[in-house]
């Protein structure tokens, strides 16, 4: 499985993808993004199974990565983990087509508590 | 759209202390307990560093600010970056690490007062930021494996030029 992770912090991508490793997803493909117009042109070359991006970036925000990849018809899958997870933010991540926004900070559990259920 | 944000609910420091407690738990050490609230007067920290965010827009605007010594975000830097103990810290990095801490406390912080607006990319520097007319919300210290690390809350003025 071909995963894009998007955080402009150099740490905070290595952490995701740590917490991932720990939550059980050793067997995913994943690639970096250091911001959301960067991810944009990989998700694009490379079409992933599931895009995993941070909210507040450089040149490209998260929101405005998931608006650009629906408003071009592509249905990837998407969702957040980032610094703020207030109600406010979760709705307009779900009324743009994410299938969840983590707030950091994070654990394994919470990473597989909230992604299982959507690989099931 | 301008609208009053109620940075009152933070003034006592315990909702902010349970941020960096939570914060520290799981990304720092793995467990509970090593980080403590300083009560009393707080000695001055060797070799300062400051990084902040500041949540903007709708009007109502204020700063997070995180100071702590070097050593001691060059440790924080190391575990975050899954380094040796006494592994070098590149200046990238050290930004990095220790600006991706007041990014997750300034965004707990933010969603705590439903704040409409948006944070900041953080700043790092060894300099205090100026904060001119800007007023302390909470400005509490704790020691995390016995260095001190104060985190403070500022609603700021009007006027964006008086800042740094």
């Amino acid at each position: 499985m071909k995963v894009v992770v998007a955080d402009d912090s150099r740490v905070m991508r290595q952490i995701v993808i740590r917490t991932l490793r720990q939550a059980g997803y050793d067997w995913w493909d994943i690639e970096e993004a250091e911001n959301g117009a960067d991810a944009l042109t990989k998700i694009r070359a490379n079409a992933p199974d599931f895009v995993l991006s941070d909210w507040n970036m450089p040149e490209m925000t998260g929101i405005e990565l998931l608006r650009n990849l629906r408003g071009e018809g592509n249905e990837t899958p998407f969702a957040f983990v980032t610094s703020e997870g207030s109600d406010q933010m979760r709705e307009t991540a779900e009324q743009a087509g994410a299938l969840f926004l983590i707030a950091k900070p994070f654990t394994a559990d919470t990473f597989r508590d909230t992604i299982d259920p959507l690989l099931a | 759209m301008t609208v009053t944000t109620n940075w009152e609910v933070l003034a006592d420091p315990d909702p902010v202390f349970a941020v960096a407690e939570d914060l520290f738990t799981t990304m720092i050490d793995g467990e509970p307990g090593h980080l403590m609230r300083w009560y009393g007067e707080r000695p001055a920290i060797l070799h300062p560093t400051y990084t902040w965010v500041d949540v903007v827009g709708a009007g109502d605007e204020a700063r997070v600010l995180i100071s702590m010594g070097r050593d001691t975000g060059e440790d924080l830097a190391r575990i975050l970056f899954d380094l040796e103990d006494d592994a070098p810290v590149a200046e990238t990095d050290f930004a990095d690490a220790v600006g991706e801490l007041v990014n997750v406390v300034g965004g707990n912080v933010k969603s705590l007062v439903t704040h409409p607006g948006a944070l900041t990319m953080p700043e790092v520097s060894d300099e205090m930021p100026t904060l001119a007319d800007a007023s302390p919300v909470v400005d509490a210290c704790v020691t995390w494996r016995g260095a001190l690390l104060c985190v403070s809350l500022w609603v700021l003025n009007e006027d964006p030029s008086s800042r740094s």
